[in-house]
């Protein structure tokens, strides 16, 4: 019996528990326009993991890429749902470098 | 030196499957009266997937089978939670299924409109000027 994939899964589930902490505490105090860092750490871990010879560390390395990924795509929506105040509004964020460029992207939202 | 595929198939299923579930689970709950049934259909799938993922003698293919079946369990929960988001009118209900129409009736808060389908403004908004925005965003 292979129990990998069942391991592998469950810490996928705290991973994308973890997601909704960070990406409600990321839109607060930094702001939707974070989008393409978010989304350009996950694509590096992703990367990483291709290079890293053990299974758990690969694997573990690809979920944390896949998690940050998904949560970049999660940060518009995020934005919209503490401006209708279902979470607490934050005005004073940090903006990130080049925000009138990324401003002029279309954020994802799938 | 040799590249390791499984973390980047890990990510992919890790990511399709999450959006798999949020678009599903949102259809399914949209437009079945029920929602027990498919919730119940979600464990049975997830179980099954699970068990292909215990017999597999490939690392990879347990890891992909490992993590659709949590994905595929969890969005049986989803399920409730999506209608409570109705019910709240964070998520928008669809009249001409029986069970939203209910909701509709009973619950003051629910609404038909989607209030996220928009562009972030930048400041808090009120209930009139969510209203707007997204009837603005609508006609686009």
């Amino acid at each position: 019996m292979n129990t990998f994939g069942f391991f592998v899964g469950l810490i996928t589930l705290l991973i994308i528990g973890f997601g909704f902490f960070w990406v409600i505490r990321g839109e607060k105090y930094l702001g939707y326009l974070w989008w393409p860092y978010f989304m350009a750490a996950g694509t590096l871990l992703v990367a990483i993991s291709l290079f890293l010879a053990n299974d758990w560390a690969s694997v573990l390395m690809g979920i944390l890429g896949g998690s940050l990924i998904w949560g970049s795509t999660e940060f518009k929506e995020q934005a919209v749902r503490a401006e209708l105040g279902w979470f607490p509004f934050n005005q004073k964020k940090i903006r990130p470098p080049f925000a009138d460029v990324i401003g002029k992207w279309k954020a994802p939202r799938l | 030196m040799n590249i390791n595929f499984i973390g980047l198939i890990a990510a992919l299923t890790a990511f399709f499957s999450i959006w798999m579930g949020h678009v599903l689970v949102r259809k399914i709950e949209r437009h079945s009266n029920s929602i027990k049934f498919p919730a119940a259909c979600f464990v049975i799938i997830g179980i099954f997937l699970q068990i292909g993922s215990f017999l597999s003698a490939s690392s990879i293919l347990s890891t992909t089978l490992g993590i659709f079946s949590m994905t595929t369990i969890w969005d049986s929960f989803e399920l409730f939670r999506q209608q409570k988001r109705v019910i709240k009118g964070r998520s928008p209900a669809n009249p001409s299924n029986p069970r939203h129409a209910q909701i509709l009736k009973q619950h003051q808060s629910a609404t038909t409109v989607d209030l996220l389908k928009r562009d972030p403004v930048g400041y808090l908004v009120n209930v009139d000027d969510a209203l707007n925005l997204a009837a603005k965003k609508g006609k686009l």
